[in-house]
């Protein structure tokens, strides 16, 4: 008997001009993280390409160190791809995760090279130097 | 000074030391006991083993602390070492019987019993691979796979952990090894450990002893028996349905108890927790009497755990209110009402019985 | 299949008619004479009266005259007697009795007269079937049972013990097994019908068995007839087999692609030879025999493998050095699994002046991939650790150790360098985006060590900052990973343990021993957890012990309880 609702595991992708959002639902672990990876280089390797890609954790249920572990080679690709990367809605067990780890700092420093556009509105960790 | 004055001021001495938490004491009692010429089985047997037990039971009693129980043990697993890994070796330490595999269940973490019975058969003869608590199975079985012991004796000390045993004997004997079960968890003389298809029972580790000396015969591989081979009243599903629902039925139990006793809602989230282990043990050994299908093991459980709560000031009649509450939860499940009609009458005849006396708490 | 269907069809029930029913007017005599069976015709005393074309062929013949000469069986003679005995015109089933070393049916129709008709059916072939197919029966259930208990073992002494008691019992009155060789020596075992089995390993020269040599380089069989039972060596004949070999069997094992041995089957000389039917099952036999025999020994050296490949990974064993306790206790995620991604290490300094360097720690992943790399984070910070004084540079250097384009498997650890003085234990803690340690203290309060920094072999660059902690006599220092946290369960079987519980069980084990504490840690997280999914879990203990051993409390510096192992 399940006792806790295992939320399924999802990603959504939402398309707009220059940004990639996706939405993580569900457990971010050992079994779903490389799915995460992929998504997120198939949509960066679309073109035009996104200068901005919000991962957006708002129905985030738990994460491993697999997950982290995913969410670092997303930041490698983005960072290769020149786009910035947002870590929106952080549920706590994520900030727990990126506090222990001291690595939401690097997850989120802003590229080097010039990106266009702010920051949209409502953004909670991300900036970007324009 | 006769043997058994030795014995028993060794024990004194021993005891007092290993419930100060003096390792270094209790290391320097063994090792001149060896050397004033006890044998090291008596010590092992009838110092070190009646040491340990006597943590047991005063711990029951409420006369030592869970601290001082986990510091006593581990000094008493200290000296057995010291003991084992003495620079001489001590006597026959050859293995010329042949090998045996010694292992506690999946989920066991009293190895101190196990410990003792590697030691005395080692003393005897025999090359022993200790496996420590908590053996899983497919390391057990691995282990019987590489090293073909000649037995393998399995030890449990609570009766929850008997379906995991079971599963244990029955791995073990598939791959032609015959399995020698030991350890309170097998209920008096061992009536659970036959009931599980366990090829021999031993009391204790002298016992375990003469049944290997006495040869035990290879089960028969080819016989690959199922569960419900050994225990067909588990068709029934009952024991299923009360572990799957453990969690569950702990919940609506812990809700219907706090409709009886609105005082329980005041309690802290500790003791709300407390509470509810103790209804999860209660549904654990539930569950295990309706797997070997005894009521025994139910009623000892809730008798032992009356006295325990009675030592420290809990009125045992809490128990009778929990199993009331499962059983308007487990209606449709006849084996397992059964087993909680037992359970409260066990419960009631106790407290009124001469012996126990009613505590004053029992009536409110 | 009942035997009246082999009755013909001319034996009908009428007892005063042996007539077809089909044409009643034919002649009697004609109908019985012209059958294709025997057919005898015996009067009410025993006399032989009549007999047909084929029953004349049949019959051994005497020295009397007309039918007289013909002789009847014995068996056939009794058979009469009993029916003639008992009240006329009774039916009875039909008897079986040799002649010619064939086997006959002999079917009786009584007449009125007192004489038997007794037909006599030809059913040697039907029983040489039906044996056949009761040994083929009997064959396949012998086959079934000895795959079972073959395939029951992975250990390749035990495989083959049941291979030679099997064979013995079922196919030879004793019979030897040959592995092949290791080095020069051949490891044989021997087994007899009804005795123990005995196990020897020695050199041999196979080519002193006829077939031998070639069964162990899995060539086919060479045909029993053509082995010679008197030359055989002592070494084939198992201890108390008694009189001459009468034949022998010798068939390769044929294995996974290399040959697993070679069985050789033997029968005295009282016992009838080996049949060509025996070989083939033999052959058979040995087919199954040899591919659980491969098996097994494909598991051993598998294992062997493993275990040596292990015993890197596996967390070292911790004990007292220079009167600081320590205990660790890992339990991997699996049950099949003796590694993970969990780990720790520890390594006493080389004087008791010099600290003790301990590690714990934690890899992304699970199972032997992650196991491999907390492998490499070992190896790099024993390599590291002339550099210990240092836990930034350490951390700073296995980081770039670690580091690779390929993934971004992480992991997270604690430093902890351990060094006694008088009765204090002055532990300096850094963490690498791990979990902090705790500290329980005499009095059981709980405190979190505070230090943090960011995990290593993900990121190019990393920082720390490191603790400082000094535990008094009874006090420990407790590293873990997350999956004591974070293991789930509970009475109600959905919660995490997390920190609080953590904390709360700390506090009951001041005073108490590293190992108490360890297990005591381990053991509740496990009882949490029942019989539920796990992740890793890994506990280290530090503690200064309550009781410093006798002689040396007064001592400066370091005591000399425990030893320094190398």
């Amino acid at each position: 008997m399940t006792q806790h609702p295992a939320t399924e595991f999802s990603l959504t992708t939402v398309s707009a001009p220059s940004t990639l959002i996706v939405r993580v639902a569900g457990e971010l672990d050992y079994d779903t993280s490389d799915e995460l990876v992929d998504t997120v280089a198939a949509g960066l390797a679309r073109a035009p390409a996104p200068r901005h890609v919000r991962l957006d954790f708002a129905a985030l249920t738990w994460i491993d160190s697999m997950g982290l572990s995913a969410l670092l080679m997303v930041h490698r690709h983005t960072r290769a791809a020149g786009a910035a990367l947002y870590l929106d809605n952080r549920p706590d067990v994520l900030e727990r995760m990126l506090g222990h780890t001291n690595v939401l700092d690097h997850l989120t420093a802003p590229v080097t090279q010039d990106a266009p556009g702010p920051p949209k509105e409502g953004d909670v960790t991300g900036a970007v130097v324009s | 000074m006769t043997l058994p004055i030795q014995v028993s001021r060794l024990r004194e001495r021993l005891w007092r030391a290993v419930v100060d938490g003096d390792e270094y004491s209790a290391v320097r009692i063994a090792h001149g006991a060896l050397a004033e010429g006890i044998e090291e089985e008596t010590l092992l047997l009838d110092v070190i083993a009646r040491v340990q037990e006597k943590v047991g039971t005063e711990w029951a009693a409420d006369r030592i602390s869970v601290a001082q129980e986990h510091a006593a043990t581990a000094i008493n697993e200290r000296v057995v070492a010291a003991l084992a890994h003495r620079p001489d070796g001590g006597p026959y330490r050859q293995g010329h019987r042949g090998r045996v595999t010694v292992g506690c269940v999946d989920g066991e973490w009293h190895a101190f019993p196990a410990r003792l019975v590697a030691e005395i058969l080692r003393l005897r003869g025999w090359q022993v691979d200790y496996l420590g608590a908590q053996t899983p199975t497919p390391h057990l079985v691995a282990h019987l796979h590489r090293t073909n012991p000649r037995a393998v004796l399995l030890s449990g000390s609570i009766p929850t952990h008997l379906p995991t045993a079971h599963a244990a004997i029955t791995a073990c004997q598939a791959v032609g090894v015959p399995v020698l079960a030991g350890g309170r968890a097998f209920g008096p003389l061992g009536r659970y450990a036959f009931a599980l298809g366990a090829d021999r029972w031993a009391a204790d580790a002298r016992g375990a002893a003469a049944a290997l000396e006495a040869e035990l015969p290879h089960p028969d591989p080819a016989a690959v028996r199922h569960i419900v081979d050994d225990l067909p009243h588990l068709a029934d599903q009952e024991y299923t349905m009360v572990v799957q629902s453990r969690g569950t039925l702990v919940k609506q139990t812990l809700r219907d108890l706090e409709d009886r006793f609105p005082a329980l809602r005041e309690y802290s989230d500790e003791q709300r927790e407390r509470t509810a282990e103790d209804i999860a043990h209660i549904v654990d050994f539930l569950a295990t009497a309706l797997y070997v299908d005894d009521a025994e093991v139910f009623t000892g459980f809730l008798l032992w755990t009356a006295e325990i709560l009675e030592a420290r000031s809990v009125p045992a009649v809490s128990l009778v209110s929990g199993l009331d509450a499962l059983s308007d939860r487990l209606r449709d499940f006849p084996r397992t009402l059964n087993l909680l009609r037992e359970g409260t009458t066990a419960l009631l005849e106790r407290a009124h019985s001469p012996a126990h006396g009613p505590g004053p708490d029992l009536h409110v | 299949m009942g035997r009246a269907v082999c009755v013909p069809p001319l034996v009908c029930a009428s007892p005063s008619s042996f007539a077809d029913p089909r044409d009643a007017g034919v002649n009697v005599g004609a109908t019985w004479g012209d059958a294709p069976y025997p057919v005898l015709v015996i009067d009410r005393d025993g006399a032989l009266v009549g007999l047909n074309a084929a029953a004349r062929r049949l019959l051994p013949r005497g020295n009397g005259e007309g039918t007289r000469r013909h002789l009847v069986p014995s068996w056939l003679s009794a058979a009469h007697r009993r029916l003639t005995e008992r009240a006329a015109g009774t039916v009875t089933a039909p008897l079986t009795g040799e002649i010619d070393e064939r086997r006959y049916e002999a079917h009786a129709t009584p007449s009125e007269d007192g004489a038997v008709v007794w037909w006599l059916i030809d059913d040697t072939d039907r029983r040489v079937a039906e044996a056949a197919l009761y040994s083929s029966q009997e064959r396949v259930a012998v086959l079934s049972a000895v795959s079972s208990r073959l395939l029951s073992t992975l250990n390749v002494p035990r495989c083959a013990e049941a291979t030679v008691s099997m064979a013995a019992e079922h196919l030879a009155e004793a019979a030897v097994l040959v592995l092949p060789p290791q080095g020069r020596r051949h490891t044989l075992t021997h087994a007899r019908r009804g005795h123990p089995v005995q196990r020897v390993v020695r050199r041999i020269d196979p080519r002193t068995v006829q077939g031998l040599a070639e069964a162990l380089q899995g060539f086919p069989p060479v045909p029993a007839r053509w082995i010679d039972p008197d030359g055989l060596p002592d070494w084939v004949i198992p201890e108390g087999f008694t009189g001459p070999v009468g034949s022998v069997i010798v068939t390769p094992l044929p294995g996974h692609g290399v040959p697993a041995g070679a069985l050789i089957l033997l029968r005295s000389g009282t016992e009838r030879a080996f049949t060509e039917g025996e070989e083939v099952f033999a052959r058979l036999f040995a087919a199954r025999a040899g591919a659980a025999l491969s098996a097994a020994r494909l598991y051993t050296e598998q294992t062997a493998i493993t275990a040596t490949l292990m015993r890197e990974l596996l967390p070292p064993a911790l004990h007292t050095v220079d009167g600081v306790e320590y205990a660790g206790q890992y339990r991997p995620a699996g049950d099949e699994e003796r590694v993970g991604g969990d780990f720790y290490d520890f390594h006493p300094g080389s004087e008791s002046a010099q600290e003790t360097l301990v590690v714990l720690g934690d890899v992304a992943g699970k199972g032997l991939d992650a196991a491999v790399l907390t492998g490499k984070i070992r190896n790099t910070l024993h390599a590291l650790l002339p550099l210990a004084g240092n836990h930034d540079e350490v951390l700073r250097l296995l980081n770039g150790a670690l580091l690779t384009t390929q993934h971004t498997r992480f992991a997270t650890l604690v430093l902890a360098s351990v060094r006694r003085q008088d009765d204090r234990v002055h532990v300096r803690l850094t963490s690498a985006g791990h979990l902090p340690p705790l500290i329980v203290r005499r009095d059981g309060s709980v405190e979190e060590v505070p230090t943090r920094g960011t995990l290593v072999g993900a990121l190019p660059e990393i920082s720390s900052v490191g603790a400082e902690a000094v535990l008094g006599p009874g006090e420990t220092c407790l590293l873990y990973t997350d999956g004591i946290t974070e293991a789930r369960g509970g009475p109600l079987g959905d919660e995490m343990f997390g920190e609080r519980r953590l904390r709360r069980t700390l506090a009951e084990c001041a005073g108490l021993p590293a190992e108490a504490v360890v297990e005591r840690v381990q053991m509740l997280a496990a009882q949490w957890i029942g019989a539920g999914r796990h992740d890793d879990m890994a506990t280290v203990a530090v503690s200064a012990p309550a009781k410093v051993p006798p002689g040396s409390a007064d001592r400066e510096g370091a005591g000399e309880h425990g030893g320094r192992r190398k």
